[in-house]
């Protein structure tokens, strides 16, 4: 076998709640039997952007929020691979956001899990989108990821997990890339994952999560219910836990491509049967 | 009565007036019926950014021979208002003709038409009204007196229009034949008869021609030099490079996704190559601008993608639908941090077509950024061509390693030392060859890295691509004669204009060199030696600061010989203006010497 890069040890602080993030990935994945050369892991700036160092797989560090344009690119070219995004809050909700909305309304086969802890940890503690007011002079509202995600019709997997809580995390995790794996499209995991650094939120979070799967009452085939079930909570300075929101419905690559083809990235493109078609366009500007 | 006809050798028609007139349907209907007689055309485009108002007009030359520009005269005015012959009166002369709509009024006697010149008028758009009920048919009213006075057969006129209007629904089609029908109606009245036309349409060349712009030209050459992934978003003049490859992209396996930003673009794009799939994204100035951040990350992570910027008059949103070449700086220079790149600049549609099969061959074979300079003119200007040669292409992807040559290897390092500066690349979904590609700074096997040593190697092995890729970049062409002590250089549209310029120059026994420079970037040896060679040397350019000029003068050009001729109102260069910059020369010299 040929040796080629050694994962290398996660460079964050102990006690950071991205370790869980990688942990619930990795065992996630060998569960579900992806090979490390068939796993695409694309990851953004900040703290969070270093998991894919950490484990075996193609590994991609993009530029600032581009992580999720990347990650429809390449799932797009090469639907085969397991496509994983990951970023942090600062990655996905303020400079990435634009391209979150428009990936959830595409729907492309990608899990994206976004490190969520309120704070640019790798820049020494700024106020991010989702700081609660107050926090480093934050004067703003926090963002509402999962009640954005669940305000675009295009969604059809929402989830949030927490680092504190492995099982639930790992559950999510299969979850996503299972939703994923059967056709429909993208899965948008939110993990609470505290910063023990600059935003210490575990004791906070610790009494704040609130367990929606163990909800009886809570059908997460239903939109409108769930983005008012999510509004009250959020009244209520709750944050719901578990499997939030998901729809069958066909992936982007599956809409996207013409079939009667091999994927892009695995087409011969020096076939001379090729030629025929190209034949064809030439003569729509000779006529 | 029969005029005597003459056979159709050059002639130049403009179709002016207020946007959404259908100046741009009439002029393409002609270009198409006229090649399809064997005849040459090239049109151009005087439009603004909106669909309905303000003055437009679109201009068609046809021709036996090899033209690429629009002649400085107007043979043939469909001027729809009166603006449209004040604004064009200054390339009228007394053999011109101008068919005026006089629905609003007769012509004043202060028009501006110059005496001798020949004006029919014909009540267009009164008349489109009172048959269609909408001033929307006037065009193709006006059709049937052009075309015949053109000396095109009635039969081919209906024989176009079904081809062109077939494909808006058959009720589109009913409603422009019986315009074109009224049109006939109205020419007899005016004296334009089937026989009085003025051309007899005589081909000299009876091989087919192809009738496609640069963007078309692009995006086939794309398509067929095995592009699967293209991603965009609309921008003029570009958009017409995504608009063809959403139709064709796809019946070749490829796919093409429209995206909410150029950011996106451009990321998509790198996602997609990252797969090894060929890629491209198309842009003009604006685009490219948020696209440099992406263009910086190609460098870095040493990532193949095909980058199309088809400039226009900026800066910021400048006037989209005018030509300019004012990105070369952005081009050659964008971005942070040092990192290699080429840029390439095609003169014609058939150049854009092979040239782009060049730029995605030397993407991959260098993993690097390649940046195609189009302008507005050789964008989105309809020209005859030489057939495209589908056999020509040939198609090279650079050092790749699949499963089965990485078993020969003991350690695979995605960014391993090399001499030539490239590094094998391999496939995701390949057992044993994965990587790790990043922006950061990095070691051989992709692991962030701030080791100085290391640094200055990465930046060197990146470098020393430069290096490598000299032999297989595109050179220049020269025509002319090649001891002149005249020169002209220039990229893009200004090609056509240049050639003519040196055929009426010729004329008057002034002889020229053009060289057509392909590289701009990495610049290559020959086009400062091509300054050196030169005693004057006129380098044409669509910008205000001398883009190119500054470049060539930085890679060693001899800054004494040069003569820049910018060009920044918006309007295409004609050849007129530049034969008057050599005459200017050549007598101040002559002065110089008599003194």
């Amino acid at each position: 076998m040929t040796k080629t890069y050694t994962p290398s040890r996660p460079i964050w602080c102990a006690g950071c709640g991205d370790f869980g993030v990688l942990e619930a990935l990795v065992t996630a994945l060998e569960e579900l039997e992806v090979p490390p050369h068939n796993r695409m892991i694309i990851a953004g700036i900040g703290c969070s952007g270093s998991l894919q160092n950490n484990l075996p797989c193609f590994g991609y560090h993009a530029p600032h929020g581009r992580v999720l344009p990347t990650a429809t690119g390449a799932k797009l070219a090469n639907p085969k691979l397991t496509v994983v995004g990951v970023g942090g809050d600062g990655d996905g909700y303020a400079i990435g956001a634009g391209h979150l909305v428009h990936a959830l309304k595409r729907n492309p086969g990608v899990t994206y899990i976004v490190m969520n802890n309120g704070t640019y940890g790798l820049t020494k503690g700024q106020a991010s989108p989702t700081s609660s007011t107050g926090y480093e002079n934050n004067i703003e509202e926090d963002l509402e990821p999962i009640m954005l995600g669940l305000s675009i019709p295009g969604s059809t997997f929402l989830a949030r997990g927490y680092s504190g809580q492995p099982e639930q995390l790992l559950r999510l995790t299969l979850a996503a890339l299972r939703h994923t794996a059967a056709g429909r499209g993208m899965s948008y995991l939110e993990v609470l994952s505290p910063c023990v650094t600059y935003n210490d939120t575990y004791r906070e979070w610790r009494t704040s999560v609130y367990d929606i799967d163990s909800d009886a009452g809570y059908d997460p085939n239903n939109r409108a219910a769930a983005f008012s079930r999510m509004a009250e909570l959020r009244e209520q300075k709750r944050l719901p836990l578990g499997l939030i929101f998901q729809e069958k419905r066909s992936a982007l690559e599956t809409l996207a491509l013409n079939h009667d083809f091999a994927e892009p990235a695995l087409q011969d493109i020096t076939d001379p049967r090729l030629f025929t078609a190209y034949r064809e366009a030439k003569q729509s500007f000779m006529k | 009565m029969n005029n005597p006809k003459t056979q159709l050798e050059d002639l130049n028609v403009i179709v002016s007036g207020q946007g959404g007139d259908g100046s741009l349907t009439v002029i393409n209907i002609l270009a198409d019926v006229l090649r399809s007689s064997g005849m040459r055309a090239y049109t151009e485009r005087d439009v603004l950014s909106r669909i309905r108002g303000g003055i437009t007009a679109a201009t068609l030359r046809v021709y036996n021979g090899d033209r690429q520009c629009i002649g400085s005269h107007i043979d043939l005015l469909v001027a729809f208002d009166l603006l449209a012959i004040n604004k064009y009166a200054y390339r009228l002369n007394d053999r011109s003709i101008i068919i005026y709509d006089n629905s609003g009024g007769s012509l004043p006697d202060d028009s501006g038409v110059p005496e001798g010149a020949r004006v029919i008028c014909v009540p267009f758009s009164r008349c489109a009204v009172s048959n269609f009920r909408r001033d929307l048919y006037k065009n193709s009213i006006s059709f049937a007196v052009v075309g015949r006075l053109l000396g095109l057969k009635d039969g081919d006129m209906r024989r176009s229009f079904e081809k062109r209007f077939a494909r808006r629904g058959a009720q589109s089609l009913k409603y422009n034949l019986d315009a074109l029908e009224v049109g006939c109606e109205l020419a007899e009245e005016v004296g334009v008869t089937v026989n009085n036309g003025l051309y007899e349409i005589v081909s000299t060349d009876s091989k087919p021609h192809m009738l496609i712009t640069g963007n078309e030209a692009v995006a086939f050459g794309f398509a067929v030099a095995g592009g699967r992934f293209f991603a965009g978003y609309p921008i003029t003049p570009s958009t017409e490079i995504m608009d063809w490859l959403m139709a064709w992209l796809p019946k070749f396996g490829g796919v093409v996704r429209q995206a909410e930003d150029e950011l996106s673009v451009i990321n998509m794009a790198i996602g997609a190559a990252l797969t090894g799939t060929r890629t491209m994204v198309a842009t003009s100035g604006p685009g490219l601008s948020l696209m440099q951040e992406g263009i910086g990350q190609l460098g870095m992570a040493e990532i193949p993608l095909v980058v199309v910027d088809a400039q226009r008059s900026g800066p910021s949103t400048g006037m989209p639908t005018k030509p300019e070449q004012s990105d070369i700086n952005q081009m050659s220079y964008g971005g942070h941090g040092d990192f290699p790149r080429i840029v390439l600049a095609p003169g014609t549609p058939e150049d854009c077509f092979y040239m782009t099969v060049e730029a995605c061959n030397l993407a991959e074979q260098y993993q690097v950024p390649v940046i195609m300079a189009l302008d507005q003119g050789l964008s989105q200007n309809l020209a005859t061509i030489d057939p495209i040669e589908l056999e020509k292409v040939v198609i090279k992807r650079g050092k790749r390693l699949d499963a089965e040559s990485l078993e020969g290897i003991d350690v695979y390092k995605r960014y391993a030392f090399s001499e030539d500066g490239i590094s094998a690349f391999t496939e995701p979904g390949t057992p044993g060859g994965m990587w790790l590609v990043t922006g950061n700074e990095h070691d051989e096997f992709g692991h962030v890295s701030t080791d100085p040593d290391n640094r200055v190697r990465m930046v060197q092995k990146r470098q020393s691509k430069i290096q490598s890729m000299q032999a297989d970049l595109p050179h220049a062409v020269t025509y002319g004669i090649e001891t002149a002590d005249i020169g002209f250089v220039g990229v893009g549209i200004t090609y056509g204009v240049i050639h003519e310029a040196m055929d009426i120059l010729a004329e008057r026994n002034i002889h020229a060199q053009y060289h057509q420079l392909r590289t701009i970037w990495p610049m290559l040896e020959e086009t400062p030696e091509f300054t050196r060679r030169c005693r004057h040397v006129f380098v044409v350019e669509y910008n205000s600061t001398g883009q190119l000029a500054t470049l060539i003068v930085a890679h060693g050009g001899e800054e004494a010989h040069i003569h820049s001729v910018l060009a920044y109102d918006g309007m295409p260069l004609q050849a007129e203006d530049l034969v008057q910059e050599v005459i200017e020369l050549m007598n101040l010299r002559n002065h110089k010497r008599s003194e």
